[in-house]
């Protein structure tokens, strides 16, 4: 029964995940005083892409055609991993953080070694600055997971969002440090302003978008799944361990909600105040990052409250 | 069991021999696998069933650690484990430098090159089972030298000879710290007895502590002693070089642990913080400079000194705690250093062996110069990819699962406070997160460059997949990498072992710690594996064959010249470590008139610990010498006022009475 359960409710993870790019796509518009397309534009996006064939470049192999499975395979096991409004049940993946992040690298890694077999010179571009990103990134994660682990004493995501639930943490100096650090990871991990921009049509200011270029039809739709299952997976967590929730079932489930929306509402407002930063520019705002995340453990273990 | 032992060694050496005898049919480069190289895979089974047994029974073999220079030999769980993993990696090098030998030119060096292998693996076992003071440092001479001879052999030119003497001279140096701690640590009969070197004081240890650290880091090729670790391991033939770095850095990991963990009684904590300082340093600074190669030998050797970093942060993380009195997590971290050193023994000999078999398909090892070998080395090219994924860190594989493990094990150390020892177990742990993503990062350039992609040159376009015997050695390792991925939970409690904590973990195939996180590695694996063949299937399925097109460069035709080089890929990460990586870059640009003719760009990233510690250290010794050069002027009368004076001086010296 909760097995069944479990899976319906990561289900929903899957099926809701195109619906926030879309939210904030909408948001954004009506900040910006235009109407916009519909919340459900990203559905309607899939459908069409899943009905068109698809066209490989030249020379282009087996990592190329297996690429986009591998990728969107990943996406489906990090949302199997993150337990939804605390109910944890574990699908057989477990709930471990660190974990997580290895699964979302291997996918990072299938996309960027694809633009290689593609040798497309655009793709790889992207890739170049999607993988250097993620040095930065990767660190910034661990650390404000490390936030977020202290007061758990364990990186299994349960335990974490139980104790990140209530009024309690948020009389920690640490925790206030850990938010600070997760809207960066917000930002990276969601390829969001002003660290990417996801509406670019110009290749050379690519950066998640590029290794994206050479596919088509249900590669490309599978693709395009996992980039908004990315959405769904970091607002997911930054609702669950860095925003307030209680930690009953249905109660967690409408603060879920809630912080999720919240949270899309900031990204637009952030997209719509903030240009894109130069891309080199970008690892020192991540640095900043880590030193707020630091500053949050320090904290924690010398006792200030 | 000790029988077993002896008997292996002298089938090994038998087998070294034999394959040095000249005119002898049984030397390697025949068709089916030949007869030494048998005997010395034997031998090195039957020595590796030894260690295996020695750490599954817990138990002591042969005679145990003294301090008198009488020679001894035995094993106990430790150097065991050692020997066995030594044995697991050498197998599969013998098997593939069967058939990499007899693509080496003239009969004598085919011998001269066996037969050192099988020396280079006696004195590796030597280090390994040596159990007084005397036959330690004699096996450690000699597997200092041996791999030096053999990069003599193989090659000639004066790069080369260059590179073996910084190797000689730079391991020497620091592996006088070697001697200074064995020497010092036996002289207060410390070897086997901890507590002599408590009772000796605090100074004393401090001594043996920092030399050891010294004298064996240097021989890991921990930063800033790492120099010579990039220059000789590219040069030395692909099976020594495999062995090298699978194998050498490993032994003088052992060294490092024999003392630090074993002889030195009590860890104190400066100890600790110091190795993971060292293990910080060299695992960010090796990847980084790896980063910045061309030559995918060279490339690989600096992400060895990666990997010893992130085996030596373990070690350090498993010194703190011990130190903080809490046995079950010291032992974790120390496990966790102990399998990823047993994942990188495998994944660098694969990776190693790897390049050794794409240099012999296509003749070079620049990176901008192979390409799109994937498809005519299938086997070659998916041994490779899983060594690189391995590396990577990347789930499901064995690498994921130590460096999931060390960074557990960081995390503990940053929850223990007190503010200090915290702090360092965060940034240790944003290190290793941010090495992780940087070791993907050159992997994916590797993987790109050499198996992906349009072949760069007519002898990639052309390759032929290696033979039967390099195959089944790269395949062996790849099929070893997948089930540590797989199964760490059943290796990492015997390895808990060696550092024993009083409580056991149960084996099971992934790892559930008590009081933090778990990792089904088997769960994720078969998720991963089925959800793609699944979306593998739903894509493929109602469409038919991709049609294919010219990719996308904004509409101009694709030419080669719009081909990505290694420098390319990582130029992002160039640009923003600017002031740490220091490229040095030179354009010229040669025009007549206003057009251009030619442009030559060069650019390069020299190490800064190459600029900053041993060129100021190169100067100032020749400048030294060049002073003590003044006083050899060649002529008689100076050498003769030299003597009056030395006469003279001890006259005096013995007419106040300093001499007696």
């Amino acid at each position: 029964m909760n097995a069944l359960l479990a899976t319906v409710l990561q289900l929903v993870g899957v099926a809701l995940a195109p619906l926030l790019p879309g939210t904030i796509q909408t948001l954004k518009a009506r900040l910006q005083g235009r109407r916009g397309p519909s919340p459900l534009q990203p559905y309607r996006t899939l459908r069409r892409l899943w009905s068109k064939s698809s066209v490989a470049p030249d020379g282009a192999g087996v990592i190329y055609r297996m690429a986009p499975p591998l990728v969107a395979a990943c996406a489906l096991v990090a949302i199997a991993i993150v337990p939804l409004a605390g109910f944890s049940y574990d699908l057989g993946v477990g709930h471990d953080v660190l974990a997580l992040i290895g699964v979302l690298a291997l996918g990072r890694f299938a996309l960027a070694v694809s633009a290689w077999d593609t040798g497309n010179g655009f793709s790889l571009m992207g890739a170049a600055r999607d993988v250097m990103l993620a040095v930065f990134a990767e660190a910034l994660l661990a650390l404000t997971f490390l936030v977020a682990a202290l007061p758990a004493h364990s990186t299994d995501l349960g335990r974490m969002i139980s104790a990140a639930a209530g009024v309690h943490p948020w009389q920690q100096i640490a925790h206030w440090c850990g938010a600070a650090a997760f809207i960066l990871v917000v930002l990276v991990e969601t390829g969001r302003q002003p660290i990417d921009n996801p509406d670019t049509h110009l290749e050379l200011t690519m950066i998640h978008e590029g290794p994206l270029l050479e596919y088509a039809g249900r590669d490309l739709a599978l693709l395009q799944w996992s980039a908004q299952a990315r959405h769904w997976l970091v607002l997911l967590l930054g609702a669950e361990l860095f925003l307030p929730h209680p930690l009953a079932f249905p109660g967690a489930l409408g603060a879920l909600a809630l912080g999720i929306v919240a949270q899309c509402f900031g990204l637009a407002v952030i997209e719509t105040a903030q240009a894109k930063m130069r891309t080199l520019r970008a690892p020192a705002l991540l640095g900043l990052g880590c030193l707020v995340a630091l500053a949050g453990v320090g904290t924690f273990v010398t006792g200030v409250a | 069991m000790t029988v077993l032992l002896l008997v292996g060694a002298a089938t090994l050496a038998v087998g070294g021999l034999l394959a040095a005898v000249p005119g002898s049919r049984r030397t390697p480069g025949g068709g089916r696998i030949s007869g030494t190289i048998l005997l010395q895979a034997l031998g090195m089974t039957l020595m590796g069933v030894t260690g295996a047994a020695a750490l599954l029974r817990d138990r002591r073999i042969g005679m145990s650690f003294h301090s008198s220079v009488s020679p001894a030999l035995g094993l106990d769980p430790l150097s065991g484990f050692f020997l066995a993993l030594l044995a697991l990696t050498a197998v599969p090098t013998l098997i593939f430098a069967d058939a990499y030998l007899s693509g080496v030119q003239g009969a004598g060096r085919r011998r001269a090159l066996s037969a050192l292998m099988a020396g280079f693996l006696l004195a590796l076992t030597g280090v390994l089972t040596a159990r007084d003071p005397m036959t330690f440092l004699a096996s450690w001479e000699l597997m200092t030298m041996l791999p030096a001879a053999s990069i003599l052999i193989s090659r000639r030119d004066p790069e080369v000879r260059a590179a073996v003497y910084a190797y000689v001279a730079i391991t020497h140096l620091g592996g006088a710290g070697v001697w200074i701690a064995l020497l010092v640590a036996a002289h207060h009969g410390a070897l086997g007895h901890p507590q002599a070197l408590t009772a000796a004081g605090g100074a004393t240890q401090a001594l043996v502590a920092i030399a050891a650290l010294i004298g064996f880091g240097t021989k890991a090729g921990l930063v800033p002693l790492h120099s010579w670790l990039p220059r000789a391991h590219p040069v030395a033939p692909a099976p020594m070089s495999a062995l090298m770095s699978g194998m050498m850095i490993k032994v003088a990991l052992y060294g490092l642990v024999r003392v630090e963990f074993d002889w030195l009684g009590t860890q104190p904590l400066w100890l600790g913080l110091a190795v993971v300082a060292v293990g910080l340093l060299s695992s960010l600074g090796g990847i980084l400079w790896a980063l910045a190669q061309r030559d995918l030998k060279r490339l690989l050797a600096y992400s060895s000194i990666e990997n010893v970093g992130v085996i030596t942060l373990g070690l350090g993380a498993s010194l703190i705690l011990l130190h903080g009195g809490d046995r079950l997590w010291a032992s974790l971290a120390f496990a966790a250093a102990m399998f990823h050193t047993v994942n990188h023994a495998i994944f660098k000999s694969l990776l190693f062996l790897g390049a050794g078999a794409i240099e012999r398909a296509v003749g070079s090892l620049d990176l901008d110069h192979l390409g799109g070998l994937m498809r005519r080395m299938p086997w070659t090219g998916g041994a490779f990819l899983i060594g690189a994924l391995a590396l990577a860190g990347l789930p499901p594989l064995g690498g994921f699962a130590s460096e999931w493990l060390t960074l557990q094990t960081l995390l503990h150390v940053a929850l223990r406070g007190p503010l200090g020892v915290s702090l360092t177990g965060a940034v240790a742990l944003a290190g290793l997160a941010a090495t992780a993503a940087l070791a993907a990062l050159a992997f994916i350039k590797v993987v790109g460059l050499v198996l992906l992609g349009r072949p760069r040159t007519e002898r990639c376009a052309h390759a032929i997949e290696a033979p039967v015997k390099m195959r089944v050695g790269v395949s062996s390792l790849a099929a070893l990498c997948v089930l540590l991925g797989l199964v760490p939970g059943i290796v990492v409690p015997k390895l808990m072992g060696l550092l024993p904590y009083g409580q056991h973990l149960a084996p099971r195939p992934g790892f559930a710690i008590p009081g933090t996180g778990s990792l089904p590695t088997l769960g994720i694996a078969i998720g991963l594996l089925l959800l793609t063949a699944l979306l593998a299937r739903t894509r493929g399925h109602s469409q038919p064959a991709p049609a294919a097109a010219p990719s996308w460069a904004c509409g101009q035709a694709v030419t080669p010249q719009l081909d990505w080089t290694s420098a390319a890929f990582t130029k992002p990460l160039r640009l923003v470590l600017d002031a740490l990586m220091r490229p040095h870059r030179q354009l010229e640009v040669v025009q007549t008139g206003t057009i251009t003719q030619r442009i030559h760009y060069v650019s390069h990233t020299p190490s800064l610990v190459d600029r900053l510690l041993y060129e100021p250290t190169v100067r100032a010794a020749l400048r030294a010498a060049t002073l003590a050069r003044r006083l050899q002027t060649g002529n008689i009368r100076t050498y003769a006022g030299y003597l009056a004076a030395l006469v003279t001086l001890a006259l005096v010296l013995l007419g106040t009475g300093v001499l007696r």
